[in-house]
C-alpha cells in the first residue's frame, strides 16, 4: 500500500475518532452555576514578608551554590578554550548563607542575607544578559559563526540556564507560600529578556538547546505574568507547575548542568 | 478560532472587541453575558474534550471545569489572544491533568510514553483497521496527541493549536508531522495484510 492510500485511511479514520454525541449544554451549565455558587472566596494574600519562613530560602541558596559551581566550570573552560578576542563570562562567587535558624533575633539578618543573595543572582543574570548582547552585536558585524563565538554562546547559555534554574526554584518555593516580592518579579523579567535574546541567536543552532530555550520562554513568561499580577491564584500556579513538569524543564536544566560538569571534569 | 462556534452576531464589528465587551459584562455580574459566553464556546470545547477523553462523562467534567476556571479568572483575560484561544488553553490543561488523574486512578503504572507498547499488544488482537488507528491515536504521547486531535480530527489551525498549547507554530507543525509518521507506521504494519 502506498503512502497516499495510508494518508487517505488516516484522514478517514481520524474523522470519527472519539466521535462526540449530543452535547449536554444545560446540564453542564447547571453544574457550573452550582459549583460557582458553592465555591469559597479565597482571600488574596499580598506582601507577607514578615511571616516569610526562613527555610524556604535555603533552596535558593542551593541553587546559588550550583551557579557558583557552574561559574567556576565555565570560567575554567573559557580560560582553556577561548581566544583573547572572546571575553570570559563574568562570574562572581556567591556564598549561600545558612538559613535554617528560625530564631526571631536572626530573622532580620536572614532576610537581609536572602535579599543580598537574590541581588547577587540578579547581578549574574545581568552579566549574562550583557554578555549575550555583546555577542549578538559582534555577530552582526561579522559573517558566519566562528568556533570561538559558538563556544562563547554555549557558555553564556549554560550560565543563563543555571540562573533560570535558581529563579524557578526560588519562585516555586515562594509561590507555595503565596509570597512574592518585587525582586523576584524583576529577576524573572530579566531572565525572560535574556531567554528571548538567546532564542534569536546562534545559540539555537543546537536543536536541543533551541527546544530548551523555547520551553524556558514559556515557563518564565508564565512566571512573569504570575508575579506581576500578584494574585496568588492556585489555578495559575497549577498551569505553571504543569508547564514545568510536562516539559521536564528542571530535569533538562539539571541534565545540562551534569553534562557540563562531566565535560569539564568536575 | 474561526469556526461556527466562534461566529459572532453580525452587529459586532470585530471578534476581539466582542470578546472584551462580553468579558466586561461578565465581570459586571451580567448573567446573560455569562451564558452567552458559555453558549458561544461550549460546543467546540466539549467536542475537543470528548475527543481527548473518549468518554461523555469525562468530556462533561472537563468542560465544566474549564468554564468554572475561566469564570474564576476572567479578570485576567487581557485580550492579547482571542477569548476562544484563552479558553482552549485552560481546556487543554484541564484535559491533560484530568487524563493523568484517570490513569492514576485506574492503577496504570506505565507512563504515557510507554503506552505505544501496550497499543502494539492490542493490535495483535484487533482485526479492524479503524480500531487499530484509534488505538494508535490513543497511544500517541502527551505531546503529540493533542496536536493531532486538534488539527486532523477537529480541524484547528496551527496558529490556534500553538496559542492553546503555549508552543510555537513551528513546534505544532513538527509535532503533527511526528504524530502522522507514527500513525502511518502503525497503519502500514497492518494495512498491507488488511487491504491486500
Amino acid at each position: 500500500m502506498n503512502d497516499d492510500r495510508i494518508d487517505e485511511l488516516l484522514a478517514q479514520g481520524a474523522r470519527d475518532y472519539n466521535e462526540p454525541g449530543p452535547i449536554p449544554r444545560d446540564e453542564m451549565w447547571a453544574r457550573i452555576q452550582a459549583s460557582r455558587r458553592a465555591a469559597p472566596v479565597v482571600p488574596v494574600r499580598h506582601d507577607a514578608r514578615s511571616s516569610r519562613p526562613i527555610w524556604m530560602w535555603s533552596s535558593v541558596g542551593i541553587a546559588a551554590a550550583l551557579i557558583l559551581a557552574a561559574g567556576i566550570t565555565i570560567g575554567r573552560r573559557v580560560e582553556r578554550a577561548t581566544p583573547t578576542s572572546v571575553a570570559p563570562v563574568a562570574v562572581t562567587p556567591i556564598v549561600a548563607q545558612p538559613t535554617r535558624d528560625s530564631a526571631p533575633a536572626t530573622r532580620a539578618t536572614t532576610v537581609a542575607n536572602r535579599d543580598s543573595l537574590i541581588g547577587k543572582l540578579r547581578e549574574q543574570t545581568n552579566n549574562t544578559n550583557r554578555r549575550a548582547r555583546e555577542l549578538a552585536n559582534a555577530q552582526d558585524r561579522t559573517t558566519g559563526a566562528p568556533a570561538e563565538t559558538n563556544l562563547a554562546y554555549h557558555l553564556v547559555v549554560l550560565q543563563h540556564l543555571a540562573g533560570s534554574e535558581a529563579m524557578i526554584t526560588a519562585f516555586r518555593t515562594a509561590a507555595r507560600r503565596g509570597e512574592m516580592d518585587a525582586q523576584l518579579a524583576t529577576w524573572s523579567r530579566e531572565l525572560l529578556s535574556t531567554t528571548r535574546m538567546l532564542e534569536s541567536s546562534a545559540a539555537t543552532q543546537d536543536p536541543t538547546m533551541k527546544r530548551l530555550l523555547e520551553d524556558l520562554d514559556l515557563v518564565i513568561s508564565q512566571i512573569v505574568q504570575y508575579v506581576t499580577h500578584g494574585t496568588n491564584n492556585s489555578e495559575d500556579l497549577d498551569l505553571i507547575e504543569q508547564s514545568i513538569t510536562t516539559r521536564g524543564v528542571i530535569t533538562k536544566l539539571r541534565g545540562t548542568a551534569s553534562a557540563r560538569n562531566s565535560a569539564a571534569g568536575t | 478560532m474561526t469556526d461556527a462556534a466562534d461566529a459572532q452576531p453580525n452587529s459586532q464589528p470585530h471578534p476581539r472587541l466582542f470578546d472584551r465587551q462580553l468579558v466586561a459584562r461578565c465581570l459586571a455580574q451580567d448573567a446573560l453575558a455569562e451564558r452567552a459566553l458559555y453558549d458561544a464556546h461550549v460546543d467546540r470545547i466539549y467536542r475537543l474534550m470528548y475527543r481527548m477523553g473518549g468518554d461523555a462523562d469525562l468530556a462533561a467534567d472537563f468542560t465544566q471545569e474549564t468554564f468554572i476556571r475561566a469564570f474564576e479568572r476572567l479578570e485576567q483575560f487581557r485580550g492579547d489572544s482571542s477569548l476562544a484561544t484563552w479558553l482552549h488553553t485552560i481546556a487543554v490543561s484541564v484535559a491533560l491533568n484530568g487524563m493523568r488523574k484517570v490513569k492514576r486512578t485506574q492503577g496504570r503504572t506505565e507512563t504515557i510514553d510507554d503506552v505505544p507498547s501496550l497499543a502494539a499488544e492490542a493490535f495483535r488482537f484487533t482485526g479492524d483497521l479503524k480500531a487499530r488507528l484509534h488505538a494508535a491515536i490513543d497511544a500517541l504521547s502527551e505531546k503529540l496527541r493533542p496536536v493531532f486531535v486538534m488539527h486532523d480530527v477537529e480541524g484547528y489551525t496551527h496558529e490556534e493549536i500553538a496559542g492553546s498549547l503555549g508552543i510555537p507554530v513551528g513546534t505544532s507543525k513538527a509535532r503533527l508531522f511526528d504524530a502522522r509518521a507514527k500513525l502511518r507506521i502503525a497503519l502500514a504494519a497492518f494495512a498491507g495484510d488488511h487491504i491486500a
